[in-house]
């Protein structure tokens, strides 16, 4: 019955990542690529990473999916004529590399099948050392005190796409205003509920990070999820300059994790060694902060944002 | 098999009928309303007996008052996306466009 269900998830993501990129339009393959980022979750989840699952729901489903149709919706008003045409035109080599590359895939995972395993020092090494810092759930304690660099840089790296994404906003100035809906009454009960709930998700997510499967990255997406919500119902609206307070959202988790970084060297320590428990659930908070301030902005397509309405 | 889990079965089995049923409905029926109507109310009534069944095996109060909250956040979802959707049907109907 597992088995089954197992191939059943395993056959769906062939046939999902299949119609993704062959589907008849686009916009068919940004909702199946959404599909397929569920099922993805559903199959980390049944291979018991449960921190990878809530990570592919909350950002390569959900957040990538929302980014996808906001760049849809734009290139439906700018060229008009892209979004008939199929998704991929395939290129004469696509079959004889996805052969080599089926090929090569299959002939490493016989000889990772066939090889004798040796025990994995380092996990166990890892996990006997963590159990001292107080950080129950290993993933976040590999994340913030073994890679904290990889950590570090990758929080540098979001920063850079929003950098690098805020250099096109500006070709966009003919797009009208986004106009001024009356708002449907459902959907102000509709925040009135869910934008407090996904705070506290978002918070619980971040606490448990260190016991249980969460962490800064999920947290970031889900909060990111409910600033999406406010700029669809209008409640945010996109501004054009920068202001203070999204600057420093969108730097605190650089900052902070850089910061503390740094200072711990002046105590003899070596570069990024955290000091405590407390440095981590400081960094992870800023950094948080940082993420779904970096998700909503680059859903708005905008340098900040402004509240409008009630 | 304990009674309890005979029953959850029931109610699981059952839901996913009205599952089958609402997308049975959505791929089906003729219109965006008539789509909606199968899909919000058939996926509502299958998402509360697949939630029963999973809190009759789970047996915990705990896990019961979980499955109940994804049961409203499903609901509440689901209603106010089900009503956008009709809205903006009605709005581009009003407008005599073509869908």
């Amino acid at each position: 019955m597992n088995l089954a269900v197992d191939m059943l998830i395993g056959a769906g993501l062939l046939v999902l990542a299949w119609q993704t990129i062959s589907g008849r339009s686009l916009f068919r393959g940004i909702v199946l690529f959404v599909v397929f980022g569920l099922t993805m979750a559903l199959a980390w989840a049944r291979m018991g990473a449960p921190d990878l699952a809530l990570a592919e729901a909350a950002i390569g489903a959900g957040v990538t999916g929302a980014l996808m149709l906001v760049a849809f919706r734009r290139l439906v008003r700018i060229r008009p004529d892209q979004c008939a045409q199929p998704a991929l035109r395939r290129s004469r080599l696509a079959v004889p590399v996805a052969v080599l590359a089926g090929g090569l895939v299959g002939v490493i995972g016989l000889a990772v099948v066939a090889v004798e395993r040796d025990p994995a020092l380092a996990g166990l090494a890892v996990t006997e050392a963590l159990t001292d810092s107080g950080l129950g759930n290993p993933i976040t304690g590999v994340l913030l005190l073994y890679r904290n660099l990889d950590t570090l840089l990758e929080v540098a790296v979001l920063l850079a796409a929003f950098l690098a994404a805020r250099t096109v906003f500006g070709e966009d100035e003919s797009r009208p205003p986004t106009p001024a809906r009356r708002e449907v009454p459902l959907v102000g009960a509709l925040l009135a509920i869910i934008v407090p709930l996904t705070i506290l998700i978002a918070t619980h997510l971040l606490l448990a990070g260190s016991r249980e499967p969460g962490g800064a990255f999920q947290a970031g997406a889900v909060l990111a999820a409910s600033g999406v919500l406010l700029v669809l119902a209008g409640r945010l609206q996109p501004a054009t300059a920068l202001s203070a307070g999204p600057a420093f959202g969108l730097t605190l988790g650089l900052m902070l994790f850089s910061l503390v970084g740094l200072a711990v060297m002046a105590f003899g320590d070596p570069l990024l060694a955290l000091p405590g428990l407390w440095a981590v659930y400081l960094i992870e908070t800023a950094m948080m902060l940082s993420i779904a301030m970096t998700l909503v902005l680059l859903f708005a397509g905008a340098s900040g944002l402004r509240r409008s309405g009630p | 098999m304990s009674a309890s889990e005979v029953l959850a079965s029931l109610l699981l089995l059952t839901g996913g009928l009205f599952y089958l049923a609402g997308t049975v409905g959505l791929l089906r029926f003729p219109d965006v309303y008539s789509r909606l109507h199968a899909l919000t109310k058939a996926d509502n009534l299958g998402l509360l007996l697949v939630c029963s069944g999973l809190s009759l095996l789970a047996g915990t109060w705990r896990a019961a008052a979980l499955l109940a909250t994804i049961w409203l956040l499903g609901l509440l979802a689901a209603t106010v996306s089900a009503h956008l959707i009709a809205r903006h049907a009605r709005a581009h109907d009003a407008a005599g466009d073509k869908r």
